[in-house]
């Protein structure tokens, strides 16, 4: 499964939403309803998806779905 | 006697068990450690035990009789994680990863009982200190609001000498509802008393006394004191009131009837964050005034953020207002 499916899939399940409302261009906040408690928690639940650690002021930077796609490949890269 | 060292002496009477989970920061070490030497806490490390080791090696510390706890490999990791998951109602395995991250670990001692209030913040985000906080410590009985107070000690306030004041919201809430601002008012109430062994009088301020302007945002202000008695009605409250009614007893005398707090107010609960900031930092600068803050408030044990720019001296100071608050 590619990096955009795994994280549309752990956003709709922290978000407790349909899979297919969250898009590439999805924002958390302001389209997916993530409160600011939930964006740590979805900080923690990517991390978990793909056994990473992130920096938590600049992942919590991330707005949107497509951006955390490359927030995270990025990490994966660096190892 | 200067009321931080009183703090100090309070904390030493009955230290608590105070959590620093950003033990990477050699400011937190040798607060730590002083804090440990004066006994005015019991000290618990967060971080890898080596790192932390080394550290207080290279400052020539000595970390004899402070508990070191490595979040990431914590006996009580899986007992956290398993009360995160039930509490935010999402997967153990995510729980899990969230605290093992230093500061919700701390959080979870301090929501577990395995310490009783944590200092943080030199390292990390207001927001995320707060957030976090909330997240795992959670709120006081009746509350659902984070907020901050400032201690305010005033050199000369109308003849008397080094009056103290606590003056809310003055660094979280931006734009407080009714009922945000109820909870400020509580929960800085509660503080004037276990802090500060003051008998608090309330006074909710406005730019209009007793309904003289006849405004939607004064009637935020009377609707937060409805709130505010139904939540507590133990309280000495009154609003709403201009700041010259509720402090200064001659204007009070003029402008409000049958009031126990009008003209003696000493908790000075502000209408929005613009007020509340605008507010202590005239007061500060052009009264000469003390600041002591911001102290967070609201949650169900005591958590405080520290600045970036905090000093060993701060540190010290704010643990011993936690560990006073842990046990008042």
């Amino acid at each position: 499964m590619s990096t955009l499916d795994r994280i549309k899939n752990v956003a709709a399940e922290l978000l407790k939403i349909e899979a297919s409302r969250v898009k590439e261009e999805s924002r958390f906040v302001e389209d997916l309803g993530a409160d600011s408690m939930q964006s740590i928690e979805l900080v923690a639940a990517f991390e978990e998806e793909f056994d990473i650690e992130m920096d938590e002021d600049a992942a919590l930077g991330v707005k949107t779905v497509g951006d955390a796609v490359s927030f995270i490949d990025k990490v994966i890269a660096e190892g | 006697m200067d009321i931080v060292q009183k703090f100090i002496q309070n904390a030493q009477s009955n230290p608590a068990r105070l959590v620093y989970p950003e033990a990477k920061d050699p400011r937190i070490l040798e607060a730590a450690v002083k804090v440990y030497e004066q006994g005015i806490a019991q000290p618990i490390l967060v971080g890898v035990p080596e790192d932390i080791a080394a550290l207080a090696a290279e400052m020539g510390l000595s970390l004899e009789g402070i508990e070191t706890v490595d979040s990431k490999t914590d006996p009580r990791l899986d007992t956290y994680a398993m009360a995160y998951a039930k509490k935010r109602d999402l997967r153990e395995a995510i729980a899990k990863k969230l605290v093992r991250k230093p500061l919700s670990f701390g959080g979870m001692m301090v929501s577990e009982g395995a310490a009783e209030g944590m200092v943080a913040g030199v390292a990390t985000a207001t927001s995320i200190v707060i957030q976090t906080a909330t997240l795992t410590v959670g709120f006081q009985e009746g509350l659902s609001t984070p907020s901050s107070f400032f201690i305010m000690i005033i050199p000369d306030f109308q003849g008397e000498s080094d009056k103290v004041f606590i003056f809310a919201d003055s660094a979280v809430n931006i734009q407080p509802n009714a009922q945000q601002l109820a909870e400020i008012a509580i929960a800085s109430g509660t503080n004037a008393k276990a802090l500060l062994g003051i008998d608090p009088k309330i006074a909710f301020l406005s730019f209009s006394t007793r309904g003289s302007a006849g405004h939607a945002d004064a009637d935020k202000v009377i609707e937060a004191l409805t709130i505010a008695r139904e939540i507590n009605p133990e309280f000495d409250m009154d609003g709403e009131l201009q700041l010259d009614a509720a402090i200064v007893a001659k204007v009070a005398a003029k402008k409000v009837t049958e009031s126990s707090v009008a003209g003696q107010a000493n908790v000075l609960i502000f209408p929005d964050l613009d007020a509340g900031n605008i507010g202590y930092k005239l007061v500060q600068y052009m009264a000469n005034a003390k600041a002591i803050g911001p102290i967070l408030q609201g949650f169900a044990k005591p958590v405080n953020d520290m600045s970036r720019g905090a000093s060993v001296e701060d540190l010290i100071a704010v643990s011993a207002i936690t560990s006073v608050q842990a046990k008042g």
